[in-house]
């Protein structure tokens, strides 16, 4: 019997078989109840609202929104690179010959990763009040621990024998980093750090638990309102704003790509994004958010082990944990798989095009928002949590790969399709192929992203540990979150783990096959 | 003459079969030494343990009458090796690989400047001249250069290390008649430089017999043993045949 | 260039202090104020200045209001006194002053010692009205939606009259009734037919009558709760040693003092649903507190 042998290429697209189960249920359900409010959110986006107080606030939460992304983006960034960096393989192997610190310190890492910024903001706000850096501090946490996972796997999959050949001749430790190691991370530095701005934009939405407005403030108080009009002022300033970013990211990259001297542009780069930071403080304090205030700490009384326990008996684990790992497969099948799957059928440049504007649009709409838009057509169960996050998310993976695409070049493409291949399988081959093996590693990051998120789509009234967590932090029961928080840590180690043997396996029967 | 690296009953095991077997050689100051083999026969191995970059399974390797891995970091620098995959740093410069070869004489902020591309090194311009490159590729990006022309960066970078001893796996394999000419003029120290201290010693492992008559001292290797080791006017021709003959 | 970035330096270095030392200069305690985000709060965002120049005007003392967008973020900012006075709803509030002993509840609206929740349905379910509290069990095996979780008027009093009744949370389609997150997204729900029942404020349900956006063709009220003390405002017990003596008193005369009569206070009034604000007691909210035990809101 032949046996089937698994390319990442098929791997990355297998998973959007779950779009499957998801919409059956979902069309299962369907109904036109709500087809009106929805046609009036659509029409909303033609219409905004410019009503002036409406702009006013806008414009104001936008600056605090660009001036906080941008902090903690920059902070995140050096964060990272520097837990990326001890929680590398390779730089325990040099200081110390040893590999077993950097996996410590990556299973550690994976509890300040497996927990939403929102949750990091409601943790903090118990022991530090309300603190504009608190909120920096809740988006740094578990952004530099994801950037850190990122950076610590693409160092250590790099070539590391030019590192010891340099070492080798007396060279110091840190000079070789720099040296050999340091400039092949710059593209995964640019593009992933690139990103990460837009990641940061979305994700000071949490500002709001601190009382320091922001556009997310504004999309998550209209939305709850459904104040539409006044939503798609917000939305739509957010999007130019988010969209003017990565324009000039984007140039820059090209000048980047261009240059000579990689690594001077990247240290310039870093000077200039040091300086817009400092401008940020200066910025806020006009805006009357003062950075620069007394820090207080506030005594929570920690549970103890008979608390735990009895928080234990009270939940029902199975079905909380089911839940969730259901939910974030199901959303993380339909962001992994669908964007090759779309990008193959419709490789046209029009096609193309036309899809990295949907990516765009969907990226821009919290997975609340559309939970409750999909909630008005369809009955309430997890495949709407599950597909509310994956379109988001999905839009995120679009862009990650149509950027890996552009960035390699089409030589593959052009010397597949001129051999009579059609476009869309040409296009599979030469250009998706060589990008699948880093597409499945951005999809594993995902993976952790989309379970951290669980916990803040509650609006389905599915099960999951994040309706729990919601319900248990707003009863202050802290045995329950504790022991949540636990579960979350635990499922992203284990999701880790299951990544990491099967990328094991993928690159052994590649071996094997050979 | 003074014994400069010291090989005393060197084994190395690979997965079924020993890479090295009871390798016992001596290298004196001012040889130059031909290493020749079939592939697969332990050359790179043996240039492997010889720098220090693989520690043999048992048997010691002495430099300068010290263990090989236990040099400082200063005495790391007087071995020099010319890998057969180059190890260039695709990203940086010509003249930023270049100055790698001389990182070990300086601190860290000084690799930070070289990452700036702020660093003039006027070894490295000596060291560029040397191999014949033209001064205008200097700031060029490695990725863009032929594979002769990587050659000759990564043999300015090991000159501009100024070693004592030089070790090359297989230089010349890929290299037209001139190229291979000049290169091997080079790395046997017969071309005199201004600043740069060129290794007096080397060791170079060849795929082609035709060449050894620039060397005085021939070794071969065979299925990880040493088979053959004279000096190069002694040599017969039925050695060579020995060394290449299943 | 090295001289030139550090006369830069130097320069950014002393526009900070400077920045910062105008700060310093200014330094006065400022009272902040908040609210959880329950009715309109993108309004109360946008017109808090409002409020916060009537009460600085009145009371001589900065006022800032910080738009917390979390119930349970509100409540614990209160506890760490990030916040000195905050419009809470009924749970929030005992939950606020549990953790934070001797806050003290000083006003609440005219509306707010009888508040309703209403119990509404989608026409199409042909679920009856309601005439009194045990012909909830009719709802069993309905999908029901509330609306936040920490919501008093959404949640807690809804689910206490469902238990009330004999009904679980199991009882429910689904296994457990959803959250839709806010009163009004729970209207728009059940007015769509995606959840059969919901339970909802019922000024919200009056006020979007009001607006015309209830099509009273697909949505019903079934039932109104009987009524229970809900929103009221709670301010530190540190404010007098904070501020001055008797400011809480001043503080709790200003809001018992806006007057519709007066269109910058009748705009305050307006934002918060109130016709006036009245004196309020922790007393009224001891139900409140049992109930919340009862359904594990309150540990």
């Amino acid at each position: 019997m032949k046996k089937v042998s698994l390319s990442p290429t098929i791997i990355s697209i297998i998973p959007a078989i779950a779009i499957i189960p998801v919409i059956s249920t979902l069309l299962n359900g369907l109904h036109n109840g709500g087809v009106q409010l929805l046609f009036k959110f659509f029409l909303a986006s033609l219409q905004p609202s410019f009503e002036s107080a409406v702009i006013q606030s806008a414009l104001r939460g936008i600056q605090i929104t660009i001036a906080i992304a941008l902090i903690s983006w920059a902070t995140s960034i050096i964060g990272g690179l520097l837990l990326g960096l001890i929680s590398s393989k390779i730089f325990w192997k040099s200081v110390a010959n040893s590999e077993y610190n950097a996996i410590i310190i990556k299973r550690l890492l994976a509890i300040p990763r497996s927990i939403h910024e929102l949750i990091w903001g409601l943790l903090l706000l118990q022991f530090f009040g309300i603190n504009p850096w608190i909120a920096i501090l809740a988006i740094f946490i578990p952004y530099s621990a994801i950037l850190a996972r990122v950076f610590a796997d693409q160092l250590d999959n790099l070539d590391h024998s030019k590192f010891f050949a340099v070492k080798q001749v007396g060279v110091q430790t840190g000079s070789a980093f720099l040296s050999v190691l340091f400039p092949p991370m710059i593209p995964i530095i640019s593009s992933y750090g690139g990103y990460r701005l837009e990641c940061a934009l979305r994700g000071a939405t949490i500002l709001g638990i601190f009382g320091m407005g922001g556009i997310g403030t504004e999309i998550q108080l209209t939305f709850q309102s459904l104040e539409f009009r006044e939503l798609w002022t917000s939305l739509w300033i957010l999007a130019a704003v988010t969209f003017s970013l990565e324009r000039l990211i984007n140039i820059w990259r090209k000048q980047l790509s261009k240059n000579n001297n990689q690594p001077r542009q990247i240290i310039t780069f870093g000077f200039a994004s040091f300086l817009l930071t400092l401008i940020s403080f200066f910025w806020l304090e006009k805006l009357d958010i003062h950075l620069f205030q007394g820090w207080e700490l506030h005594g929570l009384p920690l549970p103890t082990f008979f608390d735990l326990v009895i928080a234990f008996q009270e939940l029902n684990w199975i079905n909380l944990i089911g839940n969730t790992i259901v939910v974030t497969l199901l959303a993380a099948g339909i962001a992994i798989g669908i964007p090759p799957l779309l990008m193959m059928l419709w490789p046209t440049n029009f096609g193309l095009f036309c899809q990295s504007i949907t990516w765009s649009f969907l990226r821009l709409i919290p997975p609340p928002l559309s939970a409750l838009l999909l909630l008005l057509c369809t009955s309430p169960n997890i495949c709407v949590a599950s597909l509310a996050l994956g379109l988001q998310n999905l839009g995120v993976m679009g862009r990650l790969l149509k950027e890996g695409i552009e960035s390699q070049n089409n030589d593959q493409h052009i010397a597949i399709y001129s051999s009579g291949t059609s476009n869309n399988m040409a296009w599979l081959y030469g250009n998706f192929t060589p990008q699948s093996k880093s597409y499945l590693a951005y999809g594993a990051y995902r993976t952790d992203v989309i379970l951290r998120e669980t916990a803040i789509v509650g609006v389905v009234g599915g099960a999951g540990l994040g309706w729990q967590l919601q319900e248990s932090l707003s009863s202050f029961d802290w045995p329950q979150v504790v022991l949540i928080t636990a579960a979350y840590a635990a499922l992203t180690l284990i999701g880790e783990a299951i990544s990491a043997k099967s990328s094991q396996n993928l690159v052994k029967s590649r071996q094997t096959t050979k | 003459m003074k014994k400069l690296l010291q090989l005393k009953g060197v084994y190395v095991y690979g997965k079924n079969y020993p890479r090295l077997s009871n390798i016992n050689l001596t290298i004196k100051i001012g040889e130059k030494v031909a290493l020749l083999g079939k592939s697969g026969a332990g050359k790179s191995t043996l240039v492997a343990v010889s720098n220090g970059s693989l520690k043999p399974a048992t048997g010691e390797v002495i430099w300068n009458g010290i263990p090989l891995n236990k040099r400082t970091h200063r005495q790391r620098r007087e071995i020099a090796t010319l890998w057969q995959d180059l190890r260039l740093v695709e990203e940086l410069s010509v003249d930023q690989n270049i100055n790698i070869g001389e990182l070990s004489r300086h601190s860290f902020l000084w690799a930070f400047g070289n990452l700036l591309g702020v660093i003039q090194s006027k070894t490295c311009l000596e060291s560029l001249e040397a191999t014949g490159l033209s001064r205008e590729f200097i700031k060029e990006p490695i990725q863009i250069l032929s594979g002769g022309q990587r050659q000759r960066v990564a043999v300015a970078r090991l000159l501009n290390q100024q070693a004592d001893l030089l070790i090359a796996d297989e230089p010349l394999s890929n290299l037209d008649p001139v190229l291979t000419y000049d290169i091997l003029q080079l790395l046997l120290n017969k071309k005199a430089l201004k600043m740069i201290k060129v290794p007096e010693t080397s060791i170079i492992s060849l795929h082609r017999p035709e060449l050894i008559v620039n060397f005085t001292r021939v070794i071969g290797l065979k299925n990880g043993e040493l088979v053959l080791d004279c000096l190069t006017k002694d040599l017969k021709s039925k050695h060579v045949e020995n060394i290449y003959e299943d | 260039m090295i001289r030139r970035t550090r006369r830069y330096f130097l320069s950014l270095f002393l526009f900070a202090n400077l920045a910062f030392s105008q700060k310093v200069s200014l330094a006065q305690e400022t009272l902040f104020i908040g609210a959880i985000p329950d009715q309109n709060p993108e309004k109360l965002n946008r017109l808090y200045k409002l409020l916060s120049s009537e009460l600085s005007q009145k009371l001589n003392v900065p006022v800032k209001y910080l738009p917390v967008t979390n119930y349970s973020a509100t409540v614990s900012a209160f506890r760490t006194g990030s916040l000195d006075l905050v419009w809470f709803g009924g749970l929030t509030g005992v939950q606020a002053r549990i953790q934070k002993p001797g806050a003290k509840v000083i006003a609440q609206r005219d509306i707010d010692p009888k508040f309703h929740s209403l119990f509404i349905s989608n026409t199409n379910t042909g679920i009856p009205t309601i005439k009194n509290e045990s012909e909830l069990k009719v709802l069993k095996g309905k999908r029901l939606t509330f609306g936040s979780e920490s919501s008093t008027s959404g949640r807690l009093m809804p689910q206490y009259f469902l238990q009330k009744a004999g009904l679980k949370m199991v009882d429910f389609k689904g296994k457990q009734p959803g959250f839709s997150g806010s009163h009004d997204a729970t209207l728009a729900l059940v007015q769509s037919g995606s959840y059969e029942v919901g339970a909802l404020n019922e000024q919200v349900w009056k006020s979007n009558v009001k607006k015309g956006k209830v099509n009273l063709n697909k949505v019903k009220i079934i039932w109104k709760t009987p009524p229970y003390a809900d929103y009221h405002w709670l301010i530190q017990p540190n404010l007098d040693i904070k501020f001055e003596k008797g400011f809480t008193e001043k503080l709790t005369k200003t809001l018992l003092g806006l007057n519709q009569n007066i269109p910058n206070q009748k705009k305050i009034l307006d934002l918060f649903g109130a016709k006036k604000f009245i004196p309020a007691h922790a007393r009224q909210y001891k139900k409140i507190e049992i109930i919340g035990r009862q359904l594990g809101k309150i540990k």
